[in-house]
């Protein structure tokens, strides 16, 4: 496997805010070689054997549970799985008696989804292992925000050797190229994480989305604001659709799921007239029919099945270097 | 009885600011220049004399925002060690908030309260009665009769009172009594849910923010309603520009309402706030940088009439969890007064008098208490104040049952380091070399009188 074999800075990933523009180069360049190793007819490397990952999940998610898992295994290391509904995370012990526990178990790498906002870093301060943020509330998910970055250098043709490492000029990897993310941005640590990865490549962020869950404080990601979809689609490059939580309607958030799919919801037609046929990513599960139009999430414009190979690919490249034996 | 002398003496209410001598029993007999304490001394007293030079005397500082979590939450804080905590804070007062388990809404819990405090030997324990049963916004509490009992004042704290009619109610009923209605202005439609102010600090962090309008509709509307009817209003713990601006105009149209502010509110900011910082989590939340800068400028120009700590002792457990899920509160006694005089005092934005002003003199006429000045036969509540002694906050400086504040650890200066309550000098609050040894000789003089009474007796 062809590598970098500099040592690996962190101890945890707590965010895409503590990495530098060369660290998520690293961590691509990284990737590039799992994904090879992940298109061959034997995917099992030896390398972290020995090693053991512990799964805190705290919050359901299927999708990013099991790509870590896969992640982890095809590694070679051992997987220990925390969910809600297994262990005692559901009785009440506190997090940081859990954390205790784990690290008693000696797990070289934790990795932790919660539902409150700064769970991760809170974990990492009390904890001997490493720890990966797998979404903390409305926090950060930076993997999902690096698994995204990589599909769009890797669509760009910006993945190879001459682009990560011999100019080394990974600040300017997106530059030139417009993202609009579209939908729930208040409450999305997708949304958050992306603006971070996104500008720290050079590229030119615009959020959109109605101005109950767009409020004028996410000004503060110093990205373009829209509330008019059309608008912010004009000449983007790829567009980012956040998956709706129907439940918000409820809270009066917006009037109807009908108006909000009226108003932001992704069509072909859409993305057509926007100029530039933009790239379609979605972090899943999606609405079909609510934040994306079937006919649109089936068409070429889409690369969501790409994300889940990359997000694989990327987690991959995580865990070993925050566990590579040196 | 004691003398001090040459101490810098503050009472704004004598228009007192400069080096004199005080003396003092259990009341104030006399301040001036030169004091010989000799023409005042009767065969019952001895005379301690202290020379006080470049330390600071002014009347004890009272608190009028507490919660000591008794009963029910003994863990946090209770009222021994809640009054012990106060007074070597420099507090001789403290208003003890009505939101404990149970709620202080009957007279027997009102007198708990008291007995309780006076069994304290900190500072004085002056209970604040619930103005709806059981916080429930709902039926209002026996206010003449808790009044009657001890209770200085009515407040839902913990909870602001959601329906208007039930305040504007409970301000006409509270005329009664003459006491105060102490109001935590937040509206729950809007800040449910949130743990910090909302802004761009809240949205950077992806913290749910409790929007100001929570704060300041709920200041307006009470103001309103005091207009409406009268009643005595006192907004507690201000924490919004728009909030102070209506207050502004309150009192400009004469209408009965004061307002306090934590020093917390002062001295920090949301962009302090960092995402396992549990002990920033406070309610109302830290104001942005701007509405803190106009809590400032209103308290120096009296607008915020009174400084108070919202003393709100949690758990280290409590603590030590994520952000949202943490309790809101900040553990004020021990450190507000240090942390107001090196943020403000010493930097020039707040004169000494002006914090005397606003943490005693105020705070005892808005409540009718005896405190609050030197003025000859007044209760000497008497805080002698070195603004160059030293302590590092930790456990073996600590009488709070609770660490949860954001100085753990921290040097701080300037602390009391003498408290009279009623004459009687209080050992919680003793950090000085001089005052302690002339207590213990003073000690000694009264065991020997007392043994040799003890002989005599038989003979008689
Ligand atoms: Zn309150």
């Amino acid at each position: 496997m062809d590598v970098n074999t500099e040592s690996w800075q962190h101890k945890d990933l707590l965010g895409i805010a503590q990495l530098s523009p060369w660290d998520i180069a690293r961590i691509f360049e990284t990737a590039v070689s799992m994904k090879e190793i992940l298109n061959r007819p034997i995917k099992k490397l030896p390398t972290l054997r020995g090693k053991s990952v512990a799964m805190l999940f705290y919050e359901a998610s299927t999708r990013t549970r099991v790509s870590f898992e896969t992640a982890v295994k095809t590694l070679g290391a051992d997987v220990g799985s925390f969910s809600v509904s297994t262990s005692s995370v559901n009785k009440g012990e506190s997090l940081l008696d859990t954390a205790k526990t784990l690290d008693a178990m000696k797990f070289d790498l934790i990795v932790i989804r919660h539902t409150s906002s700064g769970a991760s870093e809170f974990l990492a301060q009390n904890l001997r292992a490493g720890v990966i943020n797998a979404g903390d509330g409305q926090h950060e998910h930076p993997t999902q925000a690096l698994l995204d970055a990589f599909t769009l250098c890797e669509k760009f043709g910006v993945l190879g050797t001459k682009h990560l490492q011999e100019p080394a000029y990974p600040d300017r990897l997106l530059t030139g190229r417009k993202i609009v993310i579209v939908g729930d941005i208040l409450h999305s640590r997708v949304a958050r994480s992306n603006a971070l990865c996104l500008q720290r490549l050079g590229a030119q962020v615009t959020f959109v989305g109605p101005p109950t869950l767009l409020p004028p404080e996410m000004a503060c990601w110093n990205v373009g604001i829209s509330h008019d979809l059309d608008a912010g689609l004009d000449g983007a490059d790829a567009v980012m659709a956040l998956r709706l939580q129907l439940e918000r309607q409820k809270s009066g958030l917006f009037p109807s799921v009908r108006e909000y799919a009226e108003l932001y919801g992704l069509t072909l037609d859409r993305l057509r007239r926007s100029g530039r046929e933009p790239l379609l990513l979605h972090p899943g599960p999606m609405n079909r029919g609510v934040e994306v139009d079937s006919e649109l999430a089936d068409s070429l414009y889409s690369v969501i099945e790409e994300q889940v190979t990359n997000g694989l690919a990327v987690r991959m490249a995580l865990i070993y270097l925050m566990s590579a034996p040196l | 009885m004691w003398l001090i002398k040459k101490a810098h003496v503050v009472d704004p209410a004598q228009g007192i600011d400069g080096i004199c001598d005080v003396l003092f029993d259990e009341f104030i007999l006399a301040v001036g220049q030169d004091l010989n304490g000799e023409d005042f001394l009767d065969s019952s007293h001895r005379l301690s004399v202290i020379e006080a030079d470049g330390k600071y005397l002014f009347p004890g500082l009272i608190d009028v925002h507490a919660h000591l979590r008794e009963p029910g939450r003994e863990d946090k804080e209770d009222i021994t060690s809640g009054a012990k905590a106060a007074v070597r804070g420099g507090f001789t007062t403290v208003l003890a908030m009505a939101n404990t388990q149970p709620v202080i809404d009957n007279r027997g819990l009102v007198e708990y309260v008291m007995s309780r405090g006076e069994q304290a030997q900190g500072a004085r324990v002056l209970p604040v009665a619930a103005v709806t049963m059981d916080l429930k916004g709902d039926a209002l509490v026996n206010m003449a009769e808790l009044h009657k009992a001890g209770a200085v004042a009515f407040s839902d704290d913990g909870r602001g009172v959601q329906r208007a009619q039930t305040m504007l109610l409970a301000l006409q009923y509270a005329q009664l009594t003459g006491c105060p209605l102490i109001s935590h202005c937040e509206d729950e439609s809007l800040a449910k849910g949130g743990c910090m102010r909302r802004g761009f600090r809240s949205a950077r962090l992806g913290l749910t923010g409790i929007p100001a309008a929570a704060e300041s509709v709920m200041a307006a509307r009470d103001i309103l309603l005091a207009q409406e009817n009268g009643g005595k209003l006192h907004l507690a713990h201000l924490s919004t520009a728009a909030a102070v601006a209506a207050l502004r105009w309150g009192k400009q149209q004469g209408i009965d309402v004061t307002g306090e502010v934590n020093p917390h509110h002062l001295i920090f900011s949301d962009d302090d706030i960092g995402l396992t910082q549990t002990c920033l989590k406070v309610n109302p939340p830290l104001p942005s940088a701007e509405d803190r800068g106009v809590l400032l400028t209103a308290l120096v120009d009296g607008t915020i009439d009174m400084l108070a700590t919202d003393h709100a002792p949690h758990t280290w457990e409590e603590k030590a969890r994520p952000f949202p899920e943490a309790p809101f509160g900040i553990n004020g006694f021990e450190t507000a007064l240090a942390a107001v005089w090196m943020s403000l005092v010493e930097p020039g934005k707040l004169s000494v008098s002006q914090l005397v002003r606003a943490w005693s003199l105020n705070p005892a006429r808005r409540f009718g208490l005896a405190g609050g000045s030197l003025h000859v036969d007044k209760p000497a509540d008497i805080v002698l104040f070195d603004p160059k002694h030293t302590e590092t906050i930790g456990q073996d400086v600590w009488l709070s049952k609770s660490t949860n504040t954001p100085y753990w650890d921290k040097e701080m200066h300037g602390f009391p380091t003498a408290v009279w309550v009623g004459g009687s000098l209080r050992d919680a609050a003793l950090r000085d070399a001089a005052v302690r040894d002339a207590a213990i000789q003073d000690a000694a003089i009264q065991d020997a009188a007392i043994q040799q009474t003890g002989r005599e007796r038989p003979s008689c």
